[in-house]
């Protein structure tokens, strides 16, 4: 049966609706994460679907429920990766022997299914609402909160794992190993442009325009580390707990100049899942309940090849105008942002736009608050999760991490009290984000 | 017994022959990720016949010295995959070898003038071959 | 089908083997327009509005009318990266490269890419002014629409 997807009524993407309907009824609980991985080594106990599982399970353990209590899930499928994969290939030997399998073959290898975990995971008896978060678990994390604040589920999962298939990372290969380039693709393509140089032609015309430069990034690439390394269930931490210095990324080749190779994300294998309730339902939950106070959503212009500086700036500004309306506060009230950073080169777009740190500047200033104590303990506590940078790729270190401040169990925990937080992704101007909070009031 | 790695800035000037090989990490040593052939103990024998080498490698440079020291190899430089040429001024070498596993190992290493060798060619210690032909 | 050409635009004397783009039956319109060197756009007339790449309808008020104008083809120098490590095979030997966007006269917030042949690498003069030529690309000889500097004034140094 086809999963639906989040009706455009539901999306925040306007200025002038005033208070979220939703805010203060819908509150995050539970957090599971999986452990992590560079690579699948093609076994099915190390699969996305089966980190997906695990997730599930210690979300649900996390909040101190029983699974039956599960009422609804939603998911974002699309799992995305360095190496092009066949779509339509068989799953791999010994499969069907762990498995439950349904008509895709590649469910729960390559891309995330409901049907696929709900045949996989008995215990999840009385899901009865369904929806697809598709393209990134920022969407799933809004349609979830709307889902709950509409009385459609009461408790729900909020699921997304991503997968990493052996090999190397996308060079020469499938579509760019052609001398021919066909389907949407092509208008990019053909320059032959790696994934981060539209980011890198922005903050290129940012730097340009400010005055900055690619050097002042460095004590916010050391900082995200520093924070990904205290994150336990963080890739860097489990697998190579390394410090970066800042002469490590102003070393870094360049992959599209002004990117390098620092710039751009590790692709690991890790599944997260989050329980959504009410309230009043979270009053048997085990652990504080965080609250959301609103969400919105950004999408593109689609009016040229690459995104211009104008829009990305334009997109960002609406957002925070956005999410402060809807949840009543101001920049001064926020405590801590956690907007996403894959690539590193458009974080500051997403922090200018919050006016996050700002003594009153609008734009171009975001390069000089990295210069200042951006750290945990300071006052200005930027990406504490340390995101994609200090814990490799998946799109929810930051929502995750904006969760576990407010509970105040983050393994990066600021120092200021953590009251409210903002989390989105991905790219400037396709972006949904929400306001999360210690209380509703 | 430590790891004592040449700082940038200390130039080798051998005497008479000196061969130098840089290794790429991952994808061509055995501890990179993913691994390679070639393994530590290839690189402990191109060390102890005396061979100049170390590695070059997307790996940061303070992390590609942790990942020596860990191995209690006395690497005579590391750098980014991209210092080739600043490898190739620093050391004074008869011939200048780099071994890696993508089309851009091979494209630095002949832009830095470097001969090149793939991974999977690496794993037969070629470059034993050179002191054998430069014996006399 | 266009035969292939031996010709491409020179960068720092070596070639830049751009992909061939396989037209459809949505961009048809614009490829055969760069094959007779003429740049076309689709604009809606409800937006009063010109937008690349091509689709189906605008995606500011959904109209599916749009209709193909020819543009003058004279832009500026917008931004630039400088392509260390391409994903596409072909042009991998050529690395590094530029790749610059080209922001249209008639629409500036409507940018296309290009390698501003005969640029050395890394020395784009941002702001410059540019037009538009058609360049043959080696696998089908379809063409592309290319930009070259027309005067080299830069407002903002590139760095």
């Amino acid at each position: 049966m086809a999963i639906p997807i989040a009706p455009h009524a539901w999306h925040r993407n306007r200025e002038g609706l005033g208070i979220w309907e939703g805010r203060g009824r819908v509150v995050a609980t539970g957090v599971g994460t999986s452990p992590t991985a560079r690579r699948w080594d093609e076994k099915p106990d190390t699969s996305m679907g089966a980190l997906t599982i695990m997730a599930i399970r210690r979300a649900i353990e996390d909040a101190g429920i029983m699974p039956d209590e599960i009422d609804g899930i939603v998911l974002t499928p699309e799992s995305t990766t360095g190496v092009s994969n066949d779509p339509n290939a068989p799953a791999p030997a010994g499969w069907d022997s762990v498995f439950k399998s349904v008509d895709y073959p590649q469910a729960g290898i390559t891309r995330g299914d409901i049907d696929w975990i709900l045949l996989n995971m008995p215990e999840l008896k009385n899901v009865e609402f369904r929806m697809n978060g598709p393209v990134c678990m920022s969407v799933a994390f809004t349609t979830a909160a709307e889902a709950v604040s509409r009385g459609l589920t009461k408790t729900c999962l909020v699921v997304r794992g991503w997968h990493n298939l052996g090999g190397r990372y996308y060079v020469g290969q499938g579509a760019a190993a052609l001398d021919t380039a066909s389907g949407p693709a092509k208008y990019g393509s053909i320059w032959g442009m790696p994934a981060c140089a539209s980011t890198a032609m922005v903050f290129e015309e940012y730097c340009n325009k400010y005055g900055k430069s690619h050097d002042m990034m460095a004590p916010f690439i050391v900082e995200e580390r520093r924070n990904g390394l205290m994150n336990p269930d963080g890739y860097y931490t489990q697998h190579r707990p390394e410090m970066m210095t800042v002469d490590d990324y102003l070393s870094g080749r360049w992959i599209a100049k002004p990117a390098n190779i620092y710039d751009n994300d590790l692709p690991i294998q890790a599944a997260l899942a989050v329980v959504f309730t009410t309230p009043e339902l979270a009053a048997h939950h085990k652990l504080k309940p965080v609250y959301i106070l609103n969400h919105a959503q950004t999408r593109p212009e689609l009016q040229g090849a690459v995104p211009t500086l104008n829009e990305w700036e334009r997109a960002t500004d609406r957002m925070g105008r956005m999410l402060y309306e809807g949840a009543g506060i101001g920049p001064e009230d926020v405590s801590f942002e956690n907007m996403y950073d894959g690539f590193t080169l458009f974080h500051q777009f997403h922090l200018e736009g919050l006016r996050f740190g700002s003594r009153g500047e609008k734009r171009g200033y975001a390069l000089d608050l990295y210069q200042t104590d951006i750290s945990i303990d300071g006052p200005n506590p930027v990406s504490p999760s340390g995101g994609n940078n200090g814990n490799g790729r998946t799109r929810w270190w930051n929502h995750r991490d904006c969760i576990l401040q407010i509970q105040g169990r983050s393994p990066s925990q600021i120092k200021r009290p953590a009251e409210i937080g903002i989390s989105g992704a991905h790219v400037p101007n396709f972006c949904d984000a929400l306001v999360w909070a210690a209380s509703a009031d | 017994m430590g790891c004592v790695c040449r700082l940038a800035g200390d130039a080798y000037k051998g005497e008479g022959l000196a061969f130098l090989i840089s290794f790429d990490i991952d994808g061509t040593l055995e501890f990179g990720d993913p691994p390679g052939g070639i393994t530590v103990e290839m690189v402990r024998r191109a060390q102890q016949l005396g061979f100049l080498i170390g590695s070059c490698s997307d790996r940061f440079p303070s992390a590609q010295r942790a990942l020596w020291e860990a191995r209690e190899i006395k690497v005579d430089f590391v750098a980014a995959k991209h210092m080739l040429p600043d490898i190739r001024s620093r050391f004074d070498a008869t011939k200048y070898l780099h071994i890696g596993d993508r089309e851009l190992d091979q494209q630095l290493a002949q832009q830095a003038g470097f001969e090149f060798f793939w991974d999977h060619e690496g794993v037969a210690e070629p470059w034993l071959a050179w002191l054998e032909t430069h014996a006399d | 089908m266009i035969p292939a050409h031996s010709s491409i635009t020179s960068l720092r004397g070596a070639q830049l083997r751009k992909q061939s783009p396989v037209p459809n039956d949505l961009d048809r319109p614009f490829y055969d327009a760069c094959n007779e060197d003429r740049l076309v756009l689709q604009h809606c007339g409800a937006c009063n509005r010109f937008q690349f790449p091509p689709r189906a309808m605008c995606p500011r008020c959904g109209n599916p009318g749009l209709a193909w104008k020819q543009v003058t083809g004279r832009g500026r120098i917008q931004s630039r990266v400088v392509v260390y490590d391409s994903p596409v095979s072909t042009l991998i030997p050529d690395q590094p490269f530029n790749v610059a966007t080209i922001s249209l006269e008639e629409e500036p917030e409507l940018t296309m890419l290009s390698h501003l042949p005969g640029v050395p690498v890394d020395k784009v003069p941002i702001g410059a002014t540019v037009e538009v030529f058609f360049e043959s690309t080696p696998a089908t000889g379809q063409k592309v629409p290319e930009w070259k500097l027309v005067s080299h004034e830069a407002p903002q140094t590139p760095r």
